[in-house]
């Protein structure tokens, strides 16, 4: 089977309506994880499951465009913290492409790695908006006691940012994962780059 | 019916009327000049005016309180918790319940206060007073590929249909004896059950959405047309360019102060 190379630019139409359903794959999430009063944000699991789908430029695209709908219609904050969801979106695409996501603890270690690429970029924009803080309780607490304590700004905010999101990430990737296993096949071949419907001419 | 997707409000003034890219040429400038090309106080502090001006006219204020609610938390921990244990620390400023506040931290929280809201501003002018369908069109006109366009568009349009599932959802899975309350490892085994039949059937569905926008032409090769053409207007234009002037100018101060 030849993959189309996973840096393509070329969307076929079934690959473009995912993205729409991958922002509202995030939104979902984001309201099921309010409505059980789950302490995690759960608010990529969209943009994690394209990626898996058709690869990062499609994941990349869909944490931006998730950013920017969520930016015109709730809050505008939002739009900063694209960057993020690109990252995201491009870790998940790449390792999934290179075949790190077949089972349920490589399913983790991804997680984690997502995780850690989430705070890298997180962080300096939290310094340049916030001073370093990330607005959760707890992160902020932790935080706190860090820079009464001595320890760089920098390095105080991005154990913020990564407490926030270690669980958050890992249990996003995992239901991605689940998900993605139970979809059917034929679903999964027509994202993978295979034009079947635009030959049916 | 779900609710339509976006924040802006009915209304009839200039700001309403004005093409989105000036909006978004006016968050580009409200941006740059505060953060890097005049790092003062005073400048944000002058953009927030602006801005809060702006809102005021297009009748709009209001509307920006709910958007700041929970940026303004995250403001108030700020001045605590810069005040209290910011590293450069020196000159104690108020003592309040035993707890010294210093100067050097409540002037950093009061620059980064500023630097919040300005952006928060921008923004909010362009979203309570643009209509995404308006933004996405003027987007696709200035060269945005119209592929991307319907991307931008239809996910506005999904995101209701999606979110509209939910409650049924959520009935339907109680009602087969799912949990959705207790200890929290309760909680988080019926989140599975309850988005995986969304995501399903919202994938599922994809595949003849795709279909039936190849049926109507969507691939097709060939110059797109509007529906609605606009015409930009003068007021469009002299603003365009007074926010580029302002833009050059204050590059030009840059080298006059610094």
């Amino acid at each position: 089977m030849n993959k189309k190379s996973m840096w393509s630019f070329s969307f076929s139409t079934p690959v473009l309506v995912l993205i729409p359903v991958a922002v509202g794959i995030n939104y979902v999430g984001k309201l099921f994880a309010q409505l059980l009063k789950l302490p995690l944000w759960l608010d990529s699991i969209g943009t994690v499951i394209a990626s898996m789908l058709s690869g990062p430029i499609v994941g990349a695209i869909s944490g931006a465009i998730n950013n920017i709908i969520y930016g015109l219609t709730m809050d505008p904050i939002s739009f900063v913290y694209a960057l993020t969801s690109v990252a995201i979106g491009l870790t998940v695409g790449i390792m999934a492409y290179r075949g790190r996501i077949s089972n349920l603890w490589r399913a983790v270690v991804v997680g984690l790695v997502v995780a850690l690429v989430a705070a890298v970029v997180s962080t300096p924009l939290n310094v340049i908006f916030w001073g370093g803080q990330t607005g959760n309780v707890w992160g902020d607490a932790l935080y706190a006691y860090l820079i009464a304590h001595g320890v760089p700004v920098w390095l105080s905010s991005f154990l913020d940012e990564l407490v926030v999101d270690l669980p958050d990430k890992v249990a996003t990737v995992i239901i991605a994962f689940l998900i993605f296993v139970s979809l059917p096949k034929r679903l999964v071949q027509m994202y993978e780059g295979e034009e079947a419907l635009e030959k049916l001419d | 019916m779900a609710r339509a997707l976006s924040l802006y409000v009915e209304a009839d003034t200039f700001v309403q009327k004005l093409d989105p890219m000036v909006k978004l040429l006016y968050i580009l400038v409200a941006i740059l000049i505060p953060f890097v090309i005049l790092p003062f106080r005073w400048v944000g502090a002058a953009f927030i005016v602006l801005s809060c001006l702006a809102l005021l006219y297009a009748r709009v204020f209001a509307r920006v309180v709910p958007l700041l609610g929970f940026s303004f938390l995250i403001l108030i921990s700020i001045v605590i918790i810069q005040g209290l244990f910011m590293p450069g620390n020196k000159t104690p400023a108020i003592n309040i319940l035993g707890l010294t506040f210093y100067k050097e931290g409540l002037l950093y929280a009061l620059t980064l206060c500023i630097r919040v809201l300005d952006v928060l501003l921008a923004f909010a002018l362009l979203v309570l007073t643009t209509r995404p369908s308006d933004l996405i069109q003027s987007l696709v006109k200035r060269g945005l590929s119209p592929r991307f366009g319907y991307v931008l568009s239809s996910a506005l349009q999904v995101i209701p249909q999606m979110m509209s599932q939910v409650g049924s959802i959520m009935d339907a899975q109680r009602s087969r004896g799912l949990e959705t309350e207790g200890n929290l490892w309760t909680r988080l085994k019926a989140f599975l059950p309850l988005i995986g039949p969304v995501v399903m059937s919202s994938l599922l569905e994809t595949r003849e959405r795709a279909m039936a926008l190849e049926v109507r032409g969507f691939s097709a090769s060939g110059k797109k047309t509007f529906l609605y053409e606009r015409e930009s207007s003068t007021l469009d234009r002299v603003l365009q360019w007074t926010l580029i002037v302002v833009l050059i100018l204050s590059i030009a101060a840059r080298f006059v102060l610094v």
